[in-house]
């Protein structure tokens, strides 16, 4: 097992760089999960918003506006002084100033004046507050057209029942992305970053001077020597994939237990370190200095984790690039992570999308391999 | 030990062997004499099954060797041109590996280690990584490598390339010693001066094609210069030099910066011919030295260039 063992030896050398390579997927994945995890919570929460009311009508509709406004709003009374308006507005207590005028019903309900409001444009409360403005004014009016008085107008408004929403879980992951599919999400940098620089690094040590030659002049069969070098990159590899694993039942163990889809998510990593092996043995037959070998894996490894959607959602990416990404094979692995993300504990549902992603991406760990042994044969001759 | 017989090996319209024919007996060390290019190497990688070659046949230790003569390959250690050795492992590991492509087992490996550091005199550096090493102790560990297995047939192609002349002469002492433990070796070189030394036959290489093969002497017989003499802070007029291309066994003269170069056929007296010719005319002169044919003269005369053109 000569050419195992020195796999092994000059994989051994570079243990400070798998750590390093390490601690970078961890840290990165740790952080990216808590800040797009906190803003997925956010995105479901109820917002209110602080306004402020200068009721110089002080009559019944205008009370029932204010108390509108109050079921999802954060309502203070405030006196008609300008200065202090401004002041409310520039500390940012109040977000939004609605001025009820004196005689609200005749001059707003009946007649067609509009209800004055200061806010700072453009901004999200200042849209979402000046329709609930005309959804009152307009319910007002048509009650106001039916013959009803101002106090009738007012019961009428205060008896109208607030639609409820019913959000249902259908995928079990109350609507937020789970925290194992992050860490899976960033698992290709990791794959190729870790397989192509310790495999290319290898595999250049073996074609560097005359070593090359000097194996294939000794004894020991060629076949043996490839299949002692496969074997070795073949436990290198399942060594990776065994402790991300491990480590994704550490950090996700119950996740990963009751989510139901953690079979198919080791299945994906698999072809994914899979392409990973095949991709480094084919940059350790195209480069021969080791000085090179850092900048190529760097820009292989970035490059299809910035194309392929693992460090930019793939929603955020435009269509030319898209298409363009699915000439790799980290796309598919990509693809299949989002759909196991998206469908959780119902990822059965979508298994023959799931199976095509991870059959891709075996395609082009073929492709890699027919790629490899073609330029290995023009480099022997 | 190695028999080849009208090796023809093209790279494209480029022919880097044209009907090579060489016999190499047992014991011997074998010289592969010749410029760059003139197919040394090539010839080694088609002995060595390393290339395909086009024509002809290489039979070694009486059979054909293929890429699959692994039975072959087991009696065969090489030391290549480039240093062949894993920068990640240390002196020690690096001999073990490359013994271990041959000799499976690990006790007996490890006395051909041991033997094999002593050889190349790199007992204090076992545990040193080859980067630590300077050029001389690199090419030593290089040699280790290829011969740790105790090969009877060893190929040096070059080994002395970039090396101080006190770790070559170690290096040459070495390849003699092998020798003498019953390995034939095939060594390969354009130093001329290191071939002469270690060699007991010589097969000149120009152009892909063996062009003189013999020992030293045989080598040398084969060549019309016997003797070339130098005078140095000789002047002489044109007239005068014709004279002296006359004069008996004398078949070349040049003349360049007050020197003159006198090259003789094998006679004797040829030195004191001309010594005694300038002395009648009285013309004075400095240094004189006499030198017997080198490889070089060989070479230069059957092929007209000098050996390192």
């Amino acid at each position: 097992m000569t050419v195992f063992k020195i796999y092994m030896k000059i994989a051994k050398k570079n243990i400070w760089l798998v750590l390093l390579y390490l601690a970078i997927f961890f840290t990165l994945t740790l952080l990216f999960q808590a800040v797009a995890g906190n803003s997925a919570d956010q995105g479901y929460e109820p917002e209110s918003i602080s306004i402020g009311v200068v009721d110089q009508d002080q009559g019944k509709l205008s009370a029932c506006l204010i108390q509108t406004l109050r079921q999802t709003n954060q309502v203070s009374i405030l006196e008609n002084d300008r200065e202090a308006l401004q002041e409310s507005m520039f500390y940012n207590e109040v977000s939004y100033i609605v001025h009820i005028p004196e005689g609200f019903m005749e001059r707003c309900i009946v007649g067609n004046d509009s209800l004055e409001v200061t806010t700072m444009p453009g901004t999200y409360a200042g849209a979402y507050l000046d329709q609930q403005l005309d959804s009152f004014v307009n319910f007002a009016r048509v009650r106001a057209a039916a013959g009803f008085t101002e106090e009738e107008t007012a019961q009428s408004m205060l008896e109208q029942e607030m639609p409820s929403v019913t959000l249902l879980d259908l995928r079990g992951n109350g609507g937020r992305m789970s925290a194992v599919s992050f860490y899976y999400r960033y698992l290709p940098y990791l794959a190729l970053s870790l397989m192509c620089y310790i495999l290319g690094y290898i595999l250049i040590g073996f074609r560097k001077g005359n070593i090359t030659r000097r194996m294939r002049a000794s004894a020991l069969p060629a076949r043996r020597q490839a299949a002692e070098g496969l074997l070795a990159s073949g436990i290198l590899a399942f060594a990776l994939w065994v402790f991300c694993t491990a480590a994704a039942f550490l950090l996700y163990g119950k996740e990963m237990i009751k989510g139901g889809f953690s079979g198919y998510l080791l299945l994906n990593s698999t072809a994914l370190v899979l392409v990973s092996v095949t991709i480094a043995y084919l940059i350790g037959t195209l480069i021969r200095n080791s000085e090179a070998l850092s900048g190529i894996v760097n820009v292989v490894s970035l490059c299809m984790c910035f194309l392929c959607g693992v460090f930019v959602d793939m929603d955020h990416l435009n269509s030319g690039v898209r298409k363009a990404a699915q000439f790799f094979p980290v796309y598919w692995y990509e693809r299949v992570n989002d759909l196991i993300a998206e469908y959780g504990a119902s990822a059965a549902y979508v298994r023959t999308e799931i199976f095509q992603g991870i059959g891709i991406q075996l395609v082009f760990a073929a492709v890699f391999i027919c790629v490899t042994m073609a330029v290995s044969r023009e480099q022997a001759q | 030990m190695i028999e080849i017989k009208n090796l023809v090996k093209r790279y494209g319209s480029l022919v880097a062997l044209d009907h090579l024919n060489l016999h190499i007996k047992e014991g011997e060390i074998f010289g592969l004499l010749g410029p760059n290019g003139s197919g040394k190497t090539t010839a080694i990688n088609c002995m060595l099954a390393l290339l395909k070659y086009d024509r002809g046949s290489i039979r070694i230790m009486g059979e054909e060797m293929q890429p699959d003569s692994y039975r072959i390959k087991q009696e065969i250690g090489v030391v290549m041109q480039d240093v062949a050795v894993f920068d990640e492992l240390s002196v020690h590991d690096n001999i073990d590996c490359f013994c271990s492509l041959y000799v499976k087992d690990k006790k007996r490996r490890k006395e051909l280690v041991e033997d094999a550091i002593r050889f190349v005199g790199l007992e204090d550096y076992r545990r040193v990584y080859p980067k630590k090493l300077s050029g001389g102790l690199l090419r030593r560990l290089n040699i280790a490598c290829g011969i740790a297995h105790r090969p009877r047939l060893i190929f040096l192609d070059e080994p002395t390339v970039a090396v101080d002349p006190q770790s070559r002469n170690q290096i040459l002492e070495g390849i003699c010693e092998l020798n003498r433990q019953g390995s034939t070796i095939i060594y390969t070189s354009h130093y001329m001066e290191e071939v002469e030394q270690i060699c007991t036959r010589i097969a000149i290489m120009d152009h892909g094609r063996c062009i003189a093969t013999g020992t030293k002497e045989e080598l040398k017989k084969m060549i019309k210069t016997g003797e070339t003499i130098v005078i140095e802070g000789v002047a002489l007029e044109e007239e005068e030099l014709r004279q002296i291309q006359q004069l008996p066994h004398v078949f070349g003269v040049g003349y360049e910066e007050q020197t003159l170069t006198v090259r003789c056929s094998g006679a004797k007296h040829n030195l004191i011919q001309i010594l005694g010719w300038l002395r009648e005319r009285e013309i004075p002169f400095g240094q004189v030295f006499s030198q017997l044919p080198t490889l070089n003269d060989v070479f230069l005369e059957i092929t007209g260039k000098q050996l390192r053109d």
